[in-house]
């Protein structure tokens, strides 16, 4: 049973890292608002916080408001895990539910960066059927079937390697769907099959920005209007990253 | 319609839904929740655009379905709902329009004869704005619940008993006494 409430200072710099680790995993706005809040609640403080999409800024006060402590934390490019938004929901329960003190929130916050992941053969072998899946039901054959698939791994490998070496995350993109499109494109110039451009359409739908654009719509349902804006111009400039890659391969082999 | 291609289809979608769950690494507990919610919204879809000839309808009737069963899915399996609805609702993206938007906006750029220019810049809007209704109505499919139900989480949210798995579980076991009285 706690007696007293936990340094606001602790604990303004535990939910600052939890909201940033939200925010690069991928959830939304209110869901990072919410987490936050009940967290600071089980530790018997209130917090108030201005989420953007590049850095949280947040208010902890004790309970009888007599002291508060504001800080400021830039979060981290997205990279989507939702093994980590999974967990720090849980984690906000159980905290609450259970009464956890300060240390054993830190302690669980401290785990997450040991949370496993997929491998990468994993990940390029399931997007891989991501892809071919995705030509079938556009209505391409076996064969167009398989292009969508090399073309679809060999565009992601592309696009980890280059965010291994940290490059831009546009630029990255570019370059996936470059690679993808040049595969499919290739393709069709050999003939390949009678409906080749389906595998153009979709060895690209694997970089489609789906969490910001769906993150977008949520966060303008719930009011956030300004995270909805930002997070659909993010959507945006991937799509046409997307889409100039994808004109580029098109006009190396003059396939329209 | 025929239903081996329906069946296909649903099976498809599932397919792509657990590359894309495999992408965002979702918890592994979560993945053949996430394949078979991907393919009953694949399979309603289907079924929709068939009768009514409306992708953004199809994409909102399949992802409300997403919407209410992703609730049942994160009181089973213990993670938010949205770890299993984003990845179950990715194969309903319009991509094939988003990408014929982009490609027609960047031919629009170059140089072009009148009576081309107006039926490509027609398309173009036509697709941009079947984009634009598809994601809302994703969007709006997957918080669907959350809005009518006006509930913060969905921790809260009732289900109706039939299915709810941890109230099942919890009469078969005896009853705990309370903790620490």
């Amino acid at each position: 049973m706690k007696t007293a409430s936990a340094p606001i200072e602790q604990v303004g710099r535990l939910l600052l890292e939890i909201g940033a680790q939200l925010m690069s995993s991928g959830a939304d706005t209110a869901r990072i608002r919410k987490t936050s809040v009940r967290i600071a609640r089980a530790l018997g403080c209130q917090a108030e916080l201005l989420v953007t999409p590049r850095a949280i800024v947040l208010t902890v006060s004790d309970k009888d408001g007599k002291r508060c402590h504001s800080e400021l934390q830039r979060t981290a490019p997205q990279v989507i895990n939702f093994r980590v938004v999974s967990a720090i929901s849980r984690m906000s329960w159980r905290a609450q539910d259970e009464q956890w003190s300060l240390a054993e929130v830190q302690d669980a916050v401290a785990s997450f960066d040991e949370l496993p992941r997929y491998s990468r053969l994993q990940v390029l072998c399931a997007v891989g059927l991501a892809g071919t899946a995705f030509c079938r039901l556009l209505g391409g054959g076996a064969v167009e079937m398989g292009v969508a698939f090399v073309a679809t791994v060999v565009g992601l490998f592309v696009r980890q390697t280059l965010v291994k070496l940290r490059h831009n995350d546009y630029l990255c993109i570019f370059a996936a769907a470059v690679s993808s499109g040049m595969i499919a494109g290739l393709a069709i110039k050999l003939n390949l099959g009678e409906r080749s451009h389906y595998a153009l359409a979709t060895c690209v739908l694997y970089l489609v920005p789906g969490v910001p654009l769906i993150n977008s719509a949520s966060d303008f349902i719930d009011g956030n209007h300004l995270n909805g804006v930002l997070r659909g111009v993010h959507g945006l400039i991937i799509s046409f990253a997307i889409a100039a890659g994808l004109l580029l391969s098109l006009l190396v082999f003059r396939s329209d | 319609m025929d239903w081996l291609v329906l069946l296909e289809k649903a099976f498809w979608c599932g397919c792509a839904s657990f590359g894309f769950a495999i992408l965002f690494n979702v918890p592994p507990r979560a993945l053949l929740v996430i394949g078979v919610l991907g393919s009953l919204a694949g399979g309603s879809r289907t079924v929709v655009v068939q009768c009514t000839q409306s992708i953004t309808l199809g994409a909102l009737v399949g992802a409300a379905g997403v919407g209410l069963t992703s609730i049942w899915a994160a009181h089973a399996k213990h993670a938010p709902p949205l770890v299993f609805a984003i990845p179950a609702v990715i194969p309903l993206v319009p991509g094939a329009y988003a990408y014929k938007t982009m490609l027609g906006m960047l031919r629009l750029a170059g140089e072009l004869e009148a009576l081309q220019a107006n039926r490509l810049l027609v398309e173009t809007v036509h697709n941009g704005i079947v984009t634009c209704l598809g994601l809302t109505a994703l969007a709006l499919g997957v918080s669907a619940p959350m809005l009518l139900t006006r509930s913060d989480t969905a921790k809260t949210i009732k289900l109706p008993p039939v299915f709810d798995l941890a109230a099942h579980r919890a009469r078969r076991k005896p009853m705990q006494p309370p903790r620490g009285s």
